[in-house]
């Protein structure tokens, strides 16, 4: 772990709707997390803490203050440069998988490669393979049960080997079993690829995969470190 | 292929009806554009080549700028002063079996230089031509046609009545143009075309370079001229230009309604796939790559329908052909198509214009396939407040592009400013369409809900729920139901003013005609003593004459229209421009022309404008002092009195004679009785017709109707592409709603009420899509009837909109949508909502 952040935040403000409806779901917020950190961002529904996300992603922009990851302001990038920004650092997780039907499972795992314009060198039968789906690669993504679709999600969130992984909610679609494998199984991915994991959940048992647990209560972030005595 | 196409690929074979169901509109509508282009451009080949038989290798003509033709001493005095090669011509046309051929009279011994083709194989028959008389030569095409051999004789009538010929010789020249000729020697065409002594044209080959007036200077008598060729294939060729155009014209719009098919197919299948696109974009694919990717689906539609676009529009242009051809022969010249030109520049043109409308048409769907933004595509609702926010936008724009495309009817006069006008109207329309369903669907659900409860109340504000996806149908489905009203109501209206027309300008009883064709410049012309032995008839109480013909004018060659009116015809003139009261004593004093409706649109002339024609006692200047309504020609006629036009040309023959009965007389009697008059006419002077007004007004809407059966293929052509546009949107849509269906399953609706439910949303659809089509199809109609009747003819006329044409729109709509909401309408009804759920 290196002495620079990979994400800050400097005094971000998003506000949704117009004029007295207007409301802020984050109120100049700071914060940094360092690489190779997991993070947990904990929060009621509704109070930003997926828009955190997309705004660390470059999928939204801030009202004010700076967004940077890997010292790339994102609100300066335009939306072809965000575009591949997030294609080539940012790995994505979601709570309904959003695995393209229409693509085979490998060919899932396999689409931020090309993306990126590698080739594959067997990486996605290996990572396959490491999340427990070792010749299940020819398969269609909706024969698979929910937690086998998120294990195939979480191979594409990590083919291309980015800076950034973000979980908007992993397990809230699973049982607590089978979340709390997909859970183990993330975090020794990001651990073994030094990635830094940006999570956001509903659940303390998931947080507690965290190096550091945040809490977004009135637009403002609380570290959970920082408030224990 | 990558793997971000690939996704989308797949989902085409998730989904192969909906993309059959395009590659088919794309194949109809490439079909018809190649189908009309080949009918256009083989009888244009036709024609070219006809020309070039006759023409053969002269460069100059000297022609006659009158009706009587040259003397034929003047051929004689040119070779005498060394004017060679040079060769005399008499052209005109006979009827064999009740049809029409064109007979070309040849003097075989100066023929060599000009019509090698044809005196190559004339070499033995020439002789037989001009040692005996009543001879004539024909293709082995055309002999095997009319059933004759070498030896046979064939009955021939001409303008000077029938006469029976001796096939002398069959020419097994394959040279193209041949095939619908008959060839004689120049006298025995002299005798058939009554024209003794006179010639057509001398046709010349001048050196390169040379001057011919200067060349012919003091040769030429008063009435003659000379032309290069080129000028009278360029003037035949003007005559057919706009029937040309305006038969394109149609066969894009099938293109259009084609196009927007690829559109519907391909908005739907972004807007069904805009879970997958904001997954991508997510996942760091850009929009540019996303709008690549739509527009490169669409390309390969287009090549998937445009390859069996062409073959079918090959099989479909050797039926168009002979409609074309049927027309040009009804309306224009004799003209014989042999065979289908295909080229591959037409093939090419075809699948680039099928290219060309499904990228136009895949533009839209491909920007709001690339401003998915990432992770919104899985909110329809977001979509939806969108839709609603940007509808009164897009109708106001909607309503600026239609007066913009009204503004731009009157600004130009030109053929292609009027379509583009006619365009700007529809994609306005287009735009007015989601304002449309919103308010029918707000409309139609308090009555709904009263008559069939929840399913009626669903049904209709589902239409105006989901306006992000009906919007889009509804507009594409009223288009192409609009072109059909569009084009219905300008054929009802051409009908309706031309039957009105008919029935007031044919005032007399009955007419008496010649069924011999007549040549070019005399026109028909009838028996001498006719006139005098129907002015004798006791019935008959007062007749007019006519008789037209092709004079030289300022204008170039004008058709001149010779009257002299019984007192009753002047009824039979409607004045578009000038007064009836100052005009006839002017023009019956031979002080003032009148011209036709069409001739001042093509001529721009105006009522008090001067025309200068060309006569045999040298040119004469007249004002125009009227402009009167009429049908019967296309390129226009003046109108002058015989009492003038004896006076100029030294011609008392007349082509026509409209008859007025005594009154109490009968039409069959008065028949009868002109009958018995010319009944001891001489055999040799060649038949007369007898005919009632009212045979003549039936057989002219048939050809009238004849005339307008390409535009009824090419509009069941379009309405068949509208129709699996129709069946495509609904199935798109439908297949859109499965999720909302199977919630309503769920619920607890049972099979049947969702059954009833895609029924009714499918049959609601289908009528908004029919009543938004009739106000588009009126405007449609208006400015077909501007650019198609007005600037092309230069016909005006009242739009008539008849019911029929109306209840067809509706009706096509909702059967469609009926029909296309089966399928859904059975599967949602056997469909487990648990399934529908998950596949969502």
């Amino acid at each position: 772990m290196t002495d620079s952040p990979l994400i800050e935040l400097h005094a971000v403000t998003r506000r949704y709707g117009e004029g007295q409806q207007a409301r802020r779901v984050l109120d100049r917020v700071d914060a940094r997390v360092m690489p190779g950190e997991i993070v947990a961002l904990l929060g009621r529904s509704g109070c930003g803490k997926s828009t955190l996300l997309n705004l660390i992603s470059g999928i939204d922009l801030p009202d004010s203050g700076r967004v940077l990851v890997e010292g790339l302001d994102i609100a300066r990038l335009d939306e072809r440069a965000r575009t591949l920004f997030r294609r080539h650092r940012i790995g994505f997780i979601y709570q309904f998988f959003n695995l393209i039907p229409t693509l085979t499972v490998a060919e899932n795992v396999a689409l931020p490669l090309e993306l990126v314009g590698r080739r594959d060198g067997g990486e996605v039968a290996r990572l396959l393979d490491r999340v427990g789906l070792a010749g299940r690669g020819d398969e269609d993504p909706d024969r698979l049960s929910g937690g086998e679709q998120q294990r195939v999600a979480l191979a594409r969130a990590l083919i291309h080997a980015p800076s950034v992984i973000l979980a908007d909610e992993p397990t809230g679609n699973l049982d607590a079993e089978t979340g709390a494998q997909v859970m183990d199984l993330l975090k020794g991915l990001v651990r073994g690829q030094g990635a830094t994991l940006v999570l956001v959940t509903h659940s303390a048992e998931v947080a507690s995969v965290a190096d550091r647990v945040w809490r977004l209560t009135d637009g403002r972030i609380h570290d959970q470190r920082d408030e224990t005595p | 292929m990558t793997l971000t196409s690939r996704a989308l690929w797949r989902d085409a074979r998730r989904h192969p009806w909906q993309w059959i169901l395009a590659v088919l509109g794309v194949a109809l509508g490439v079909a018809v554009v190649v189908a009309v282009d080949l009918a256009n451009h083989s009888a244009s080949r036709a024609f070219g080549l006809s020309l070039e038989a006759v023409s053969g290798k002269a460069t100059h003509q000297i022609e006659a700028t009158g009706p009587g033709g040259l003397d034929e001493a003047l051929f004689t005095r040119l070779r005498m002063a060394g004017i060679r090669p040079s060769a005399p011509v008499v052209e005109g046309h006979v009827r064999v079996d009740g049809e029409t051929f064109p007979l070309l009279g040849l003097e075989p011994f100066s023929e060599a230089p000009f019509r090698s083709h044809l005196t190559g194989v004339l070499d033995p028959a020439a002789r037989e031509l001009v040692s005996r008389p009543d001879t004539l030569a024909l293709s082995r095409g055309l002999a095997r046609r009319l059933g004759v051999e070498a030896g046979d004789s064939l009955t021939v009538t001409a303008a000077s009545g029938r006469h029976v010929l001796r096939v002398g010789a069959i020419l097994e020249s394959s040279a193209p143009g041949v095939e619908g000729l008959l060839l004689t020697d120049i006298a025995t065409a002299q005798v058939l075309l009554g024209r003794v002594g006179r010639l057509d044209r001398i046709d010349l080959i001048l050196p390169e370079g040379s001057d011919p007036d200067a060349l012919l200077a003091g040769f030429l008598p008063p009435g003659a001229r000379v032309l290069e060729t080129g000028a009278r294939e360029q003037s035949a060729r003007q005559l057919t230009r706009a029937f040309h155009i305006n038969l394109t014209a149609m066969s894009l719009l099938a293109l259009l309604v084609g196009g927007f098919l690829i559109y519907n197919t391909l908005m739907f299948a972004v807007l069904r796939r805009q879970a997958l696109l904001a997954a991508l974009r997510t996942l760091g694919v850009t929009r540019a790559e996303i709008f690549r990717l739509v527009l490169l689906e669409a390309t390969v539609l287009a090549l998937l329908g445009g390859v069996p676009g062409l073959l079918l529009g090959l099989l479909v242009g050797q039926g168009l052909v002979h409609l074309v051809t049927r027309t040009i022969n009804d309306l224009y010249f004799v003209l014989s198509v042999t065979g289908l030109h295909v080229s591959p520049w037409l093939l090419l043109k075809g699948l680039g214009l099928g290219l060309g409308a499904a990228w136009i048409a895949a533009l839209a769907p491909a920007w709001e396939a690339a401003r998915t933004r990432p992770r919104e595509g899985l909110r329809r609702s977001g979509l939806e407040r969108r839709a609603h926010r940007l509808m009164p936008w897009l109708a106001l724009a909607g309503v600026a592009l239609i007066l913009a495309g009204y503004a731009l009817v009157p600004a130009s006069q030109g053929l292609v400013a009027g379509f583009i006008a006619l365009f700007l109207m529809i994609m306005g329309y287009s735009l007015l369409v989601p304002l449309g369903v919103w308010l029918l669907s707000r409309l139609l659900a308090r009555p709904l809900g009263g008559v069939l409860g929840i399913t009626g109340r669903l049904a209709a504000r589902g239409l105006g729920a989901a306006l992000s996806r009906t919007g889009v149908a509804v507009a594409a489905l009223t288009v192409a139901v609009s072109a059909t009203v569009g084009v219905g109501i300008m054929v009802d209206s051409f009908r309706t003013t031309v039957q009105g027309w008919l029935g007031h300008t044919l005032q007399s009883a009955l007419y008496v005609t010649s069924p011999a064709p007549g040549d070019e410049r005399a026109g028909s012309l009838l028996p001498e003593g006719v006139m005098e032995r129907v002015g004798a008839v006791a019935e008959v109480a007062a007749f007019s004459t006519g008789r037209r013909i092709r004079v030289a004018s300022s204008h170039g060659d004008v058709d001149l229209f010779v009257m002299d009116p019984a007192p009753a015809s002047f009824e039979g003139f409607r004045f578009r421009a000038g007064s009836p009261a100052q005009a006839w004593p002017r023009w019956q004093a031979g002080e003032a022309l009148l011209v036709s409706e069409p001739f001042a649109w093509h001529h721009r002339v105006s009522v008090g404008d001067e025309l200068k024609l060309h006569t045999p006692k040298g040119e004469r200047v007249f004002p125009v002092a009227g402009i009167y309504q009429d049908y019967g020609s296309q390129q226009g006629v003046v109108l002058m009195a015989r009492d003038l036009y004896e006076q100029l040309w030294d011609e008392r023959r007349v082509g026509s004679l409209g008859v007025y009965l005594a009154p109490g007389v009968e039409v069959s009697t008065g028949v009868e009785a002109v009958r018995r008059a010319l009944a001891d006419l001489p055999e040799s002077s060649g038949p007369v017709l007898v005919t009632a007004a009212a045979e003549i007004r039936e057989a002219s809407m048939e050809i009238f109707d004849r005339t307008f059966a390409i535009t009824h293929v090419l509009r069941l052509l379009t309405v068949g592409v509208a129709f699996v546009g129709i069946l495509s949107a609904l199935m798109a849509l439908q297949l859109e709603r499965a999720r909302e269906h199977a919630v309503l399953r769920a619920t607890g609706m049972t099979a049947g009420q969702v059954t009833g439910l895609v029924t009714l949303q499918g049959a609601l659809l289908g009528l908004a899509a029919g009543l938004l089509a009739i106000p588009l199809g009126m405007m449609m109609a208006d400015v077909l009837i501007d650019v198609i009747n007005r600037r092309s003819f230069g016909w005006s006329m009242q739009q008539h909109v008849p019911p029929g044409v109306l209840v067809e729109a509706v009706w096509l709509a909702v059967i469609a949508a009926l029909l296309a909401g089966l399928r859904p309408a059975w599967r949602m009804g056997r469909v487990r909502p648990a399934q529908a759920l998950r596949e969502e």
